[in-house]
């Protein structure tokens, strides 16, 4: 006979506003089986924890509905409760009367009359619930970081710190990422390179860190804990372990009009190359797509010129197999397309004549033309005829908040880039003069209001609060045509250079690789977490994290702070010896399987294997499919295929479901 | 060929069968208590072969009896079994759901030219095209000239029941199921109904009423005919047996039909297939998600 307590939570106001908790209660208590109800202001705090745990003795329960929030949220606090009553977690449920109820009625009579068919469906489920034990897994004590930005390469540092072997796999020739192609970072100007370097030299040379740098991941398999990782090494076309970095090959390539990535297309590089000069590693890369070897057979100089005879033309993509436990991924951002043709999803900003005017330009490219190592040497010179732009127009939100445009979002960094901006170009031509369009200047962080008042106050930036309508050429000028909203006054500047603050968007190619990992993503192809406030650096994969701009727009010190948590949530998840996840996995009822093999087919997670059963003399009498729990994420798939019904969800038993939906016709 | 000669083939074939001790057994068609009737008979002795018969009254799909809870076949030696080309087809399928390995079993194909119902050709052989065994260990009947179905499209009878209106539809259905008395002979007659459990007999939850009313037995109509979408290679065995004439075979050539337009996939013809609801594919058809 079950004796079941009811424990109905206001949540302060959050349920009691819409629903009568205490007659929910009074009625609870006379639903059969119910030995005990009662409702409290805060169920999740310590009195009402203790209530639950008091009840437990006293009435002597064999289980427990908690009427509360959704069990996202307290699930897991209140199985804690009533284990330490010493009843088993499992024989604990939550009836959701927040989320699924208070929240989305207004009636209070109908959401009230709701709340308690929502817990009598609990109570008919807490009835048939019986004892399970967490399933423990061992878990590899090795992380995968994806992305060697410098988010990936703290996660990975940290994680090494920590102790614990890491891999780094970016897939560009070196680690870095946009960090490095920056010239000083906000908000105290302090050089990029400088700050990230060593950084990426103690990625390559750590102990604990293996990098793979040109590869992608090709496929991901398992769980949490045991996930198993097959990379793409792409081919570099040079043998690692003999190229010592020395360039020669670089030098001599004949190659030498492919404009680089690194400088944003501003400057070039050869068929042979090595992105930047703190490039780590230091090994080149052959771009087959440019490299006259490869087009008609003729070149091959490098091969012939490299004395450590390291060209490799006939090397091939690899492939790698790595176990590990836990995955970091930190695959970062690009920019938002602003050339109208190059992108039909998004309708870009034909009239600012980005890709027709070489002076218009976007933020990042101006970052390399104000960068000691970018294409000028640090010299401010516009691209077209390599004049010092004595005016300057920097406009904000191309693509961002441009829901007509662009993207709905705001991409965060932008306004203090611009303000960034507008610095050293002041610093750099002392007579110049900087006009920034702005929709609102979005400061919020430490030092932040202060380094835009610096731009305007100290370097003499002008803001105009106003859109950009149009941009023209005239006598090799840039006429800018755009509106100060705060004067009501139209403007027009006859500009030398104009710098486009374009939107951040989410990697190209994100979209398969989160199919991999199984990891959720937005509409703009951010990367989804668990929970936007209380689990921001998880996914809903267990085992697989986030960390830097692949969830949302940030900046360098939030990635590096996401990264960091990443981190330790890895950690964390490293210091046990086996891990624990709830045991809601199939069952195979062996003596009703007819081994028709539908579930091994259907099961998404490939979590079902044949199994033989054998008799005393080690004949096969009989094969059955068998659940592998570890990989088994109770999606139910199996249940529902399978015809004789030998396959049951433990936690959420046909059983359960059936007697939870005839409760409701009652 | 004359029903006798290839009666006596038949007796031939199996009796050197049993005698060189190549089989276990023979599962075969003998004369019935009623004449035009026929049993099905299992031999196990050379001595018993005299019994078998072949004539168009041999409708019975016997790989019925090739499934494990008739446990005809043991290990080691393989048993032969009479199979008409739409028989194979089972089991194709049988084998494609682990059910039969192929050398088990030692399959005695047989041409035929349709075989009878009590008012004339069966349905199913009226638009059938298939009438030599797609594979046999040994062919009876020689080869037979394929030729055009009088019936040429085998749906013809669903799209019928498919142009009433949904009011129409019900009544018709709830009509024949009304005639149900749930006697199971359609479950055990078909080859695909192997689970050693079936979900009608389950309790705990018990999923499908028990009793002979209307709506358990639309229940267990419908869950059946669910059971076998994608899987029935239609013999015709369930509404051959169904003693109350429920057109049976409609609803399980309406989910052919479905599957074929959904996936172009028919059941029986491929013993390496994935079956089509088992399996996902990214190119597969999708406007049925609103």
């Amino acid at each position: 006979m079950a004796r079941i307590g009811v424990f109905v939570c206001h949540c302060g106001e959050n349920i009691g506003r819409t629903v009568d908790c205490a007659a929910v209660a009074k009625r609870a208590a006379l639903l059969r089986d119910v030995v005990y109800a009662v409702d409290y202001k805060y169920m999740c705090s310590d009195p009402g924890q203790n209530m639950i745990k008091d009840a437990i003795k006293e009435h002597n329960l064999s289980g427990v509905v908690v009427a509360s929030c959704s069990p996202l949220m307290h699930e897991k606090t209140f199985r804690r409760t009533v284990t330490e009553a010493g009843m088993n977690p499992f024989l604990c449920e939550i009836a959701n009367i927040r989320e699924h109820c208070s929240w989305v009625h207004e009636d209070k009579p109908v959401a009230t009359e709701k709340a308690l068919d929502l817990i009598r469906v609990m109570v008919e489920k807490v009835k048939r619930d019986i004892p399970l034990d967490p399933i423990r897994i061992p878990v590899t004590k090795k992380a995968l970081v994806i992305g060697g930005g410098i988010a990936g390469i703290q996660a990975a540092l940290d994680i090494a710190e920590g102790g614990k072997e890491v891999i780094l796999v970016e897939k560009s020739p070196s680690i870095g990422g946009h960090m490095a192609q920056l010239s000083e970072t906000f908000p105290t100007l302090d050089c990029s390179q400088c700050i990230l370097t060593p950084k990426m030299v103690s990625a390559n040379t750590h102990k604990n860190i293996k990098l793979y740098t040109y590869s992608e991941i090709e496929k991901v398999s398992g769980y949490i804990g045991n996930f198993n990782v097959t990379i793409r090494k792409k081919a570099r076309y040079i043998d690692e372990t003999l190229c010592t970095g020395c360039g020669i090959c670089q030098e001599k390539c004949p190659q030498k009009k492919i404009p680089s990535e690194f400088n944003e297309g501003l400057g070039m590089r050869k068929a042979i190359y090595v992105p930047f000069p703190q490039a780590v590693p230091n090994k080149p890369v052959i771009d087959r797509e440019h490299c006259t070897k490869f087009i008609n057979g003729k070149c091959g100089l490098c091969e012939k010129i490299c004395g450590r005879k390291a060209v490799r033309f006939d090397q091939t993509d690899s492939f790698v197999n790595e176990e590990v436990g836990a995955i970091v991924v930190a695959t970062g951002y690009d920019l938002y397309t602003i050339d109208k043709k190059t992108d039909e999803t998004l309708k870009g900003y034909g009239e600012y004549g980005y890709g027709k005017y070489p002076d218009v330009v976007s933020g990042l490219q101006f970052e390399r033309l104000v960068s000691a190592s970018g294409p000028t040497y640090g010299e401010l010179k516009r691209p077209s005829d390599g004049k010092v732009p004595e005016t300057i127009v920097f406009i904000q939100c191309v693509g961002s908040r441009d829901e007509a445009k662009g993207v709905s979002y705001c991409s965060k960094i932008c306004c203090m880039y611009t303000a960034k901006h507008t610095m050293l170009y002041k610093h750099k031509v002392h007579n110049g003069q900087a006009f920034v369009f702005y929709m609102d200047i979005r400061a919020g962080g430490k030092n932040y209001d202060e380094f835009v008042r610096r731009a305007i106050e100290e370097d003499g930036a002008v803001y105009l609060r106003g859109r950009v309508s149009k941009i023209s050429e005239e006598n090799g000028k840039l006429i800018v045509k755009g509106a100060d909203t705060l004067s009501g006054a139209q403007v027009e500047i006859s500009a030398d250079m104009v710098v486009l603050a374009t939107a951040i968007s989410a990697q190209p190619d994100i979209v398969p690789l989160a199919q991999k990992l199984g990891v959720g993503y937005d509409q703009y192809h951010f990367l989804s977490e668990a929970h936007p406030k209380l689990r921001p650096v998880e996914t809903n994969s267990a085992g697989i994290f986030l960390a830097g701009a692949c969830q949302a727009p940030k900046d360098i010190p939030e990635a590096v702070a996401q990264a960091s948590a990443a981190a330790s949530k890895v950690l964390g998840l490293f210091s046990s010896l086996e891990l624990e996840r709830e045991p809601y996995v199939a069952k195979v009822n062996e003596s009703t399987c007819v081994d028709c093999e539908f579930c091994l087919t259907a099961c998404p997670y490939n979590a079902i294997e044949r199994k033989e059963i054998k008799n005393r003399k080690g004949e096969v009498i009989k094969v059955v499919s068998h659940v592998n729990e570890g990989k088994c994420q109770g999606c139910g798939t199996c249940v529902s295929i399978c015809r004789s019904k030998s396959i049951d969800l433990a936690g959420f038993t046909d059983e359960q479901v059936y007697s939870q939906i005839n409760a409701l016709f009652v | 060929m004359s029903n006798d000669k290839i009666s006596a083939e038949v007796k031939k074939l199996a009796g050197e069968l049993l005698e060189s001790g190549k089989v276990s057994a023979v599962v075969g068609y003998a004369e019935g208590t009623l004449k035009g009737r026929v049993q099905t008979f299992i031999a196990r002795k050379a001595s018993e072969t005299e019994k078998f018969i072949f004539n168009q009254n041999c409708a019975n799909n016997l790989a019925v009896y090739l499934t494990k809870s008739y446990n005809i076949i043991s290990a080691g030696k393989p048993v032969a079994v009479f199979l008409k080309p739409c028989d194979i087809k089972s089991v194709t399928a049988l084998i494609q759901e682990h059910q039969l390995k192929r050398e088990d079993i030692f399959i005695i194909g047989l041409s035929c030219q349709g075989v009878l119902n009590d008012s004339g050709p069966a349905g199913k052989c009226r638009a059938c095209s298939m009438h030599n065994p797609q594979y046999y260990d040994a062919l009876i009947g020689g080869v037979v000239e394929e030729k055009e179905p009088e019936v040429t499209d085998p749906f013809a009878r669903v799209k019928e029941i498919e142009s009433m209106t949904t009011s129409e539809c019900w009544e018709f259905w709830m009509k024949e199921f009304d005639k149900c008395v749930r006697c199971y002979a359609c479950r055990q007659a078909c080859p695909l109904c192997y689970c050693e459990q079936c979900i009608v007999d389950k309790t705990r939850p018990r999923w499908i009423e028990s009793s002979a009313h209307p709506i358990g037995n639309l229940g267990w109509h419908l869950i059946r005919a669910f059971h076998l979408a994608g899987r029935c290679i239609g013999c015709g065995e369930c509404e051959r047996v169904c003693h109350q004439n429920i057109p049976l075979s409609l609803l399980n050539m309406k989910m052919s039909k479905e599957i074929f337009d959904l996936y172009g996939y028919t059941a029986g013809m491929d013993e390496g297939a994935k079956p089509p609801l088992t399996e996902f594919k990214m190119e597969d058809n999708e406007e049925f998600i609103r």
